[in-house]
């Protein structure tokens, strides 16, 4: 006890001393993987960034537990005329600093958005001009009609101009670090109270937030922890009341422990092969001079050597959906009769192997990423043994992520290993756009279709997918491109990827399929 | 000395070359930080806006150059990931390394200096013998395995301690410190345990070997036989002489418990500079990444330079052999 006092005296002896973190009664602390990279809401379109900041900034609409999108700044939206959206605000609103939320900030974060250094501009690629209407309306012109214009946005978070002029941060750029990377300003649930970043981000909870509270959350500590053991510790001694994620293997300990849950569920994100299409020879292979997966049966060989339910049973310990399409259920545009596989069997994936003049197989380089998706290499692994049993000798090469991306990007693979989550928009038509349309950089098309797949419907399918405004019409070229996709395996899908969250018995929280996660659905018992 | 120290100087300066270069030629292959800068969506042409902006498209050597007169000018860069200054997160960082080395260190030296002279001194006893074991199993463990399993036994299971981070910290200046709180204090315990188990088995059979040596020499049998106290011949000829060679291990151990405190760091997840090298790695932020090698370069060479000058203060031959041969 003396020992105690002394320490005590000394830390307030101390003249610049500075104690951190109190008890308060509704404190809730929770543990991730990484850290924001930036509290600025423009700066980085990652998850990791959007889902945090989405605590303490408000966009114009925002998502349910159900993925539907509601009203949040704006209080409704329509269509204006044949090529723009009109977006009514709510009134009474203030900033965490007093100042009161006008159209004026929407003008300004939308400049802000699409202006020099922000990572989020690709949202706003359809428009054309945005329009103060009155102080609470504000009209965002589009080039042709994008009917999912307010899904786009979804995670577009609203700064006040005053805040950002006074402070010099009218520019999310990354060359000269800005204030607002370090401070926040929104009009969220939650204000910013102190921040080391990496370490210790402390929330306090907004109480002039124009929403009323489903939280009862007072304060919140949010500490990054790297190391999944740790992480689980840290959960199972009651130092912090939620992780996420927890790796698969240990949910039934989590689950065992008594006092602790798991909440598991299905992520948006679909993992799937690729195959390089376009090249006349491959990489590594005892066949030269051909390219054998410019053969559409010898991608439907591939296809049919495949045991997802295996993969799943094994490598995902039951915790996957097979997935036959690029987009997960409940995504816009998902239709079930498209997610059917093609199915398992080794002995037509042979008989098309020798079809298409392989009857002895061939081998190829495989590329796989080992820390990005959950079990990557296992996948790889079991998918290298599955082929090899029709024929095909896979290279395995594993790679970190950050090595693995500019491989890609330099053709460097036969096949390889991705995950797609269909961003903000969670729509049908965003794999499209990414994956499946041919590069092109000018229109900013096919930017992560490495395989270089190329089909002219899907080309000319896309842009007209992407303003259509009738929704029987939009589905009907939506299950057009689903139908070519298949047909032609442009891309073998594997399986939804799951979430898997570990919270105290003690809290009540709400997983969204985004993996994002909101303080304002918690509450502390 | 003063030529020793000139000497040893320009030595560092060469070695701290070295060092950069060597870390900057082998970041090329860490990977491409601009896909984790900036979300999938992001076009290609603003992906190499980017990497034009970041001089990321110069070639090596030009890199090099510029970083040298960036470094030179105390210009350290900034992070790629954060957009923080590298030095003023360094800085943030170094005390809590520090703190965890000097707490590791200080708990191998106390403890395993009198294991290792108890077990020299009576090698047969039962209690030598078990320090003999478990330093095996000290030697042979991995830190990873031996923090996991402490976090465990001490965190779940019994609820006792900390099972990551540093508790609360007291701000001195620009220093951070958990030694003066509670909570900190209960935060070094398993990390520093981790940390030091290594170099306490290390210094513990150092000890232990180099006591059998010179207990075996003439001048302590020669003290015995002029009936000196056990006390005496023991601790005053013996260990003594036994210091040298267990100061220079202490002194390059203190480097490495600085430098490869990493593995530790990540398990604890202590906010220290071998994490945030750890995560720079991850993100190929090249400039922590090499400022962090620079940093720890320079504590490597001051080291070792208080390790030969304590030689001179422990060991009465060396200031001889130096006169000796200066006079000759």
């Amino acid at each position: 006890m003396n020992f105690r006092k002394m320490l005590l005296l000394l830390a307030i002896g101390t003249t610049s001393a500075t104690l951190a973190t109190g008890v308060a009664a509704e404190e809730f602390r929770w543990a991730g993987q990484g850290d924001p990279s930036s509290m600025d809401p423009h700066a980085a379109a990652v998850g990791t960034n959007l889902s945090f900041l989405g605590n303490i900034y408000d966009g114009l609409m925002r998502r349910g537990r159900d993925m539907s999108l509601q009203p949040s700044l704006a209080l409704s939206w329509a269509p204006v005329g044949s090529d723009g959206w009109r977006f009514n605000l709510r009134q009474g609103v203030t900033f965490h600093d007093g100042a009161s939320f006008t159209a004026d900030d929407v003008l300004f974060s939308f400049e802000r958005a699409t202006g020099e250094g922000s990572d989020v501009g690709t949202w706003f690629a359809s428009i054309d001009h945005a329009e103060v209407v009155d102080d609470f309306t504000i009209d965002f012109i589009t080039k042709q009609p994008n009917p999912l214009f307010p899904n786009e946005i979804a995670n577009w978070m609203i700064m006040d101009r005053d805040w950002a002029e006074a402070n010099g941060a009218t520019s999310a750029s990354k060359e000269e670090p800005n204030f607002s990377r370090f401070n926040t300003n929104g009009t969220g649930p939650f204000k910013l109270e102190s921040r080391q970043a990496d370490v210790r981000t402390v929330l306090v909870a907004n109480d002039g937030w124009w929403d009323t509270a489903e939280h009862n959350v007072t304060r919140a500590t949010y500490t990054p922890i790297g190391t999944d053991a740790t992480r689980i510790a840290a959960l199972l001694s009651g130092e912090v009341d939620f992780v996420n994620p927890i790796p698969l293997q240990d949910v039934a300990r989590v689950n065992g422990a008594g006092g602790f849950s798991v909440i598991e569920g299905v992520e948006t994100r679909v993992i799937m092969l690729g195959m390089e299409h376009q090249n006349d020879t491959l990489h590594d292979s005892n066949v030269t001079g051909v390219n054998p997966m410019k053969d559409v049966r010898v991608r439907q060989a591939v296809y049919h050597a495949i045991d997802i339910d295996s993969i799943i049973e094994n490598v995902m310990r039951g915790q996957a959906l097979p997935a036959g399409l690029l987009i997960s259920p409940g995504a816009n545009g998902f239709k079930d009769e498209f997610n059917t596989r093609l199915p398992y069997d080794p002995d037509r994936s042979r008989q098309l192997l020798a079809d298409a003049g392989y009857p002895d197989g061939f081998s190829l380089l495989f590329r796989c990423p080992n820390d990005r998706y959950i079990n990557d290499e296992a996948i790889c692994q079991a998918i290298t043994a599955m082929l090899a049993q029709v024929g095909i000798q896979a290279n395995l090469q594993t790679i970190t992520v950050s090595n693995y991306w500019p491989l890609l990007r330099e053709d460097d693979f036969d096949m390889y290993l991705l995950g797609w989550s269909p961003g903000g928009s969670l729509d049908a038509s965003h794999p499209m756009r990414f994956l499946m349309h041919t590069p092109d950089p000018e229109k900013r098309l096919g930017s992560w279709n490495f395989g270089k797949f190329s089909n002219a419907t899907i080309d000319s399918l896309v842009p007209q997918i992407v303003s259509e405004v009738d929704a029987g019409r939009r589905q009907d070229m939506i299950d057009q491109v689903h139908g070519i996709m298949r047909d032609e395996v442009a891309y073998v899908p594997l399986h939804v990827q799951p979430l898997v969250w570990a919270k105290s018995d003690n809290v009540e929280l709400t997983q969204r399929p985004d993996n994002f996660f909101n303080l304002y659905w918690v509450r502390v018992n | 000395m003063i030529a020793f120290a000139v000497r040893r100087f320009i030595q560092a300066i060469v070695v701290l070359l070295a060092v950069s270069l060597i870390a900057f030629v082998m970041f090329k292959y860490v990977g491409d930080p601009i896909s984790q800068m900036v979300g999938p969506e992001t076009p290609i042409d603003q992906r190499e806006a980017l990497r034009e902006q970041l001089g990321l498209n110069d070639p090596v050597p030009l890199q090099f150059m510029h970083y040298l007169g960036d470094v030179v000018q105390g210009n350290f860069g900034r992070s790629f990931r954060t957009g923080l200054a590298v030095d003023r997160v360094l800085l943030e960082r170094i005390p809590a390394t520090l703190e965890l080395a000097i707490v590791a260190v200080l708990y191998a030296v106390v403890a395993g200096i009198p294991m290792g002279v108890y077990s020299g001194l009576y090698p047969d006893r039962w209690l030598s013998k078990f320090f003999q074991t478990v330093s095996l199993i000290g030697i042979s463990l991995p830190t990873f395995f031996v923090g996991v399993i402490l976090i465990y036994i001490f965190g779940p299971t019994l609820n006792l301690l900390p099972t990551f981070g540093r508790g609360e910290v007291v701000h001195i200046g620009f220093w951070s410190t958990g030694l003066l709180t509670v909570s900190g204090l209960k935060s070094i315990i398993l990390p520093a345990f981790t940390l030091g188990m290594f170099q306490l088995t290390l210094i513990m059979r150092l000890v232990r070997s180099e006591m059998l040596e010179v207990l075996r020499t003439d001048y302590i049998k020669f003290a015995r036989a002029r009936g000196l106290s056990n006390r005496a011949v023991n601790f005053g000829h013996a260990l003594k002489n036994t210091l040298v060679p267990v100061i220079t291990v202490i002194g390059l151990q203190l480097g490495q418990v600085i430098a490869f405190a990493i593995i530790t760091e990540a398990v604890f997840q202590w906010p220290g500079m071998g994490l945030l090298f750890l995560q720079a790695i991850q993100f190929a932020d090249v400039p922590v990444m090499s400022t962090y090698l620079l940093v720890v370069a320079v504590f490597f060479v001051a080291i070792n330079l208080v390790v030969d000058l304590l030689y001179y203060v422990i060991d009465p031959r060396l200031r001889l052999d130096r006169a000796v041969a200066q006079g000759g």
